[in-house]
């Protein structure tokens, strides 16, 4: 069972609560909360702030690929996901992405957060730009995605 | 046959708005799509390397929201998102 959403900061809030409402089932006895924010260093740069875009279409298959991909994979049974990564600017020590995964064992939990989170950072089209204390501000570099 | 190029992350700074429009020849590819867009850097931001490095480096993606390679037709007029680096999460 998979939830997957963009959220756009202009029109709505990024939230814990949704995400324990979507994974609670009696059936798991295992939770784990995935919670990205933005940090206030990079690169020796005072980060104020972050403006992430994304290509949602493209970032919701992505998300619904690779939650499928650790299903065939990992083969646990009654397992929840919550995905929701924001768009638009969000300020030093605010939310960016929630992963919530529900499984009947902690293991299989751990392993099923990490694995979707290494892969959203590898796969999903979605950038950043951050915004420094000196006002000045920059894209990051990513990595190139390629054709199938 | 006119094609809307979707900006996305680094690309955005292409222009003030999400999307540049581009004349494109009958079957013409992504190939060809590339190159003029590397031709409206040239013309516009005096050949800038790092928009130009950009640009090498992307990925593009059809209107049917598939990643799609440089010998890719475009057979249509359609938009087509440009696919910077990535590296959001």
């Amino acid at each position: 069972m998979l939830h997957a959403k963009i959220i756009d900061v202009t029109k709505e809030k990024i939230e814990i609560s949704n995400a324990e409402k979507f994974i609670a089932s009696s059936k798991c006895g295992a939770s784990i909360y995935f919670v990205g924010t933005v940090r206030d260093l990079n690169n020796d740069k005072k980060v104020k702030g972050i403006t992430y875009d994304s290509h949602d279409a493209l970032v919701i298959k992505s998300f619904e690929e690779i939650y499928k991909e650790a299903e065939t994979k990992f083969k646990f049974e009654n397992i929840a996901v919550f995905i929701e990564h924001v768009k638009g600017h969000v300020k030093l020590g605010n939310t960016s992405i929630i992963i919530a995964v529900a499984c009947k064992h902690r293991a299989q939990a751990y392993e099923f957060s990490r694995y979707i989170i290494e892969e959203i950072k590898k796969r999903s089209p979605i950038w950043k730009k951050e915004h420094y204390e000196n006002k000045d501000s920059e894209w990051l570099k990513g990595n190139p995605i390629k054709s199938s | 046959m006119k094609i809307k190029l979707e900006l996305f992350g680094a690309s955005r700074d292409f222009s003030n708005k999400d999307y540049l429009e581009f004349n494109l020849k009958e079957k013409s590819s992504i190939k060809d799509l590339r190159k003029q867009i590397l031709n409206f850097i040239e013309n516009n931001f005096k050949g800038n390397d790092n928009y130009k490095k950009l640009v090498q480096s992307s990925a593009f993606c059809s209107e049917e929201n598939n990643i799609v390679s440089d010998d890719y037709k475009i057979t249509k007029e359609q938009n087509i998102g440009i696919i910077p680096p990535i590296g959001g999460g």
